[in-house]
């Protein structure tokens, strides 16, 4: 265990951003924070990375002692901003010795930062000129500087264009070899892929936590979804290998089979009572239903 | 102190690329000898407005040196407060309302650096001016009237030295309150017109006042000689601008986000 959050709560003036969260950071994992807007994961990750004063809460370090624990995160804000009139290489010059660098090593590690996030052509112009891109990936370049041991990201992804957010979870995916990673989205997908592990935050309340798979299987549901020729009723119900069903309309329904039971045999006894199948799907975006249900809970 | 010293070099190189650090003295060293141009060439300034009638003759007793650099510190005391306060309203407003702030305040940096930095390159710069431009001042007035001796001219400079200082303190102490940085400005030039408001109407109870300053200062170039007042004066000002400092440091440890 890396982290242990233990009751969190922070109010503004009328809104309760965050209720009484707790949750614990694993070392080595990677952590989706999901949810839908203004459900309170920003609020939660700036807690983290003490720009919010919490109102009530602990948030400790395992095995760090001093209460200031900022040396051992990283954090991109949502969105960066930057002093303007630097340029890249100065800013992460800067930032590295405010994270105390020591002058030998911070030469060669900006290099490799500015390298690791392909901005090596683009260190000596002026931030002013970056682009949404650019800006990201050198706010993100500013938070892996000091090998922190907790990565945090706001939103990492939600602003940029489709081949800038996969180039940026792919890095994400190699940094969380080194490092723990924690970030925020409202985007299922980008959490299916890299993340191993999921908060579901709703009205500042943790709603779930656990794995994807686990969360497939809690929530999940109905995923064979089968449509056929002739009216269904009656004869699913008549089946005793589902678990589960729920008609969609009389000729297409979705089922749940028991884990013994091999999809191949619930065709065969559609087939055997003289249906005729046209559609046979195993869904895989049954995670988005699954979200869904946690949410409206 | 690895940290302050990382900050003041942003906040110098900032000064420097912003092009504060030209436009500022060069503007305060228009103000500082315009005084003793104009003093000089005022005869000839009120001939070419015209409108006089044939036959008028004005005379205008030449000032000395002294009355000169005086009245140069009165220039000072009015534009050049304006200015200072001007000057030094942004510095951490416009930090908190574009956000840079949060990617300073996420690495380990406490408040007495953050603030530290931020007075120190804002005093270097401002006393940086003001010496430029009140030895230019000194220049010209020796040039177009009665010598000042070297000695008097400093030690009237270090005193007024203090007037920017608390000037610095306050401005960047409603800066750390209020986010507005036209708001900043305003709130400051307020209490420092209030403080020398108060001084000469309750001059008894006043004697500490920061806004003796320039009186104390224009007593040194005329009687040419240290006061006990003075020494109250300073005193009393350094106080304060440290109190201020701290409180500033205070309010933003108070800080409930970046």
């Amino acid at each position: 265990m890396l982290v242990n959050i233990d009751n969190l709560s922070k109010q503004f003036k009328e809104k309760r951003a965050v209720s009484n969260l707790s949750f614990t950071i694993r070392e080595g994992s990677c952590i989706a924070l999901l949810g839908p807007n203004g459900a309170g994961k920003t609020t939660t990750l700036q807690m983290l990375a003490r720009l919010l004063t919490p109102d009530s809460g602990a948030i400790q370090f395992k095995g760090y002692a001093e209460k200031d624990y900022r040396p051992l995160i990283g954090f991109l804000p949502q969105h960066p901003s930057f002093f303007n009139w630097m340029t890249g290489k100065e800013f992460l010059f800067f930032a590295g010795k405010l994270s105390s660098i020591p002058k030998k090593q911070l030469q060669a590690r900006v290099q490799e930062t500015l390298r690791f996030v392909s901005l090596e052509e683009a260190m000596n112009k002026k931030i002013g000129g970056f682009s949404g891109g650019m800006k990201q990936r050198l706010g993100l370049a500013q938070a892996l500087l000091h090998k922190p041991k907790l990565l945090i990201l706001d939103e990492p992804v939600s602003a940029l264009d489709p081949k800038g957010r996969r180039d940026f979870l792919h890095l994400i995916e190699e940094l969380k070899q080194d490092m723990t990673v924690l970030f925020s989205t409202h985007i299922l997908h980008d959490a299916e892929q890299i993340c191993d592990e999921v908060l579901i935050l709703q009205d500042g309340c943790l709603k779930w936590k656990g794995s994807l798979p686990a969360l497939r299987k809690e929530f999940d549901l109905l995923p064979i979804k089968v449509q056929t020729e002739e009216p269904m009723n009656g004869i699913i119900e008549q089946l005793e290998i589902i678990e589960d069903y729920e008609y969609i309309d009389a000729k297409t329904v979705k089922v749940r089979l028991p884990e013994y039971v091999h999809h191949n045999e619930f065709l065969q006894a559609l087939i055997n009572r003289n249906l005729s199948v046209t559609h046979f799907e195993i869904m895989q975006d049954s995670l988005e239903d699954a979200y869904m249900k946690v949410v409206r809970q | 102190m690895n940290r302050f010293l990382t900050l003041l070099h942003k906040e110098i190189t900032e000064l420097m690329r912003n092009g504060k650090l030209i436009w500022l003295p060069i503007v305060l060293m228009i103000i500082g000898i315009s005084q003793p141009l104009t003093s000089y060439y005022m005869p000839q300034i009120l001939d070419m407005a015209g409108n006089l009638p044939e036959g008028a003759s004005i005379t205008i007793p030449t000032p000395t040196g002294e009355e000169v650099l005086s009245g140069a510190m009165s220039q000072y005391g009015t534009i050049g407060t304006l200015l200072f306060a001007l000057a030094t309203m942004n510095v951490i407003a416009q930090e908190r309302q574009n956000g840079s702030i949060t990617l300073v305040m996420v690495r380990p940096v406490n408040e007495w650096q953050y603030l530290g930095s931020k007075t120190v390159a804002q005093l270097a710069l401002l006393l940086l001016s003001l010496i430029l431009s009140y030895c230019l001042t000194w220049y010209y007035t020796n040039l177009l009237f009665t010598p000042v001796d070297w000695q008097v001219m400093l030690s009237s400079l270090v005193m007024y030295c203090f007037w920017v200082i608390f000037v610095v303190c306050v401005t960047i102490f409603v800066g750390t309150i209020i986010r507005q940085s036209s708001a900043i400005a305003g709130v400051s030039l307020l209490f420092l017109a209030l403080i020398s408001l108060l001084t000469s109407l309750l001059p008894k109870f006043m004697e500490w006042s920061p806004g003796n300053i320039r009186g104390e200062a224009t007593k040194l170039l005329v009687e040419q000689q240290w006061t006990e007042s003075a020494w109250t004066v300073i005193g009393s000002t350094a106080t304060l601008s440290l109190l201020l400092f701290i409180a500033g440091v205070m309010v933003m440890k108070k800080y409930k986000r970046y």
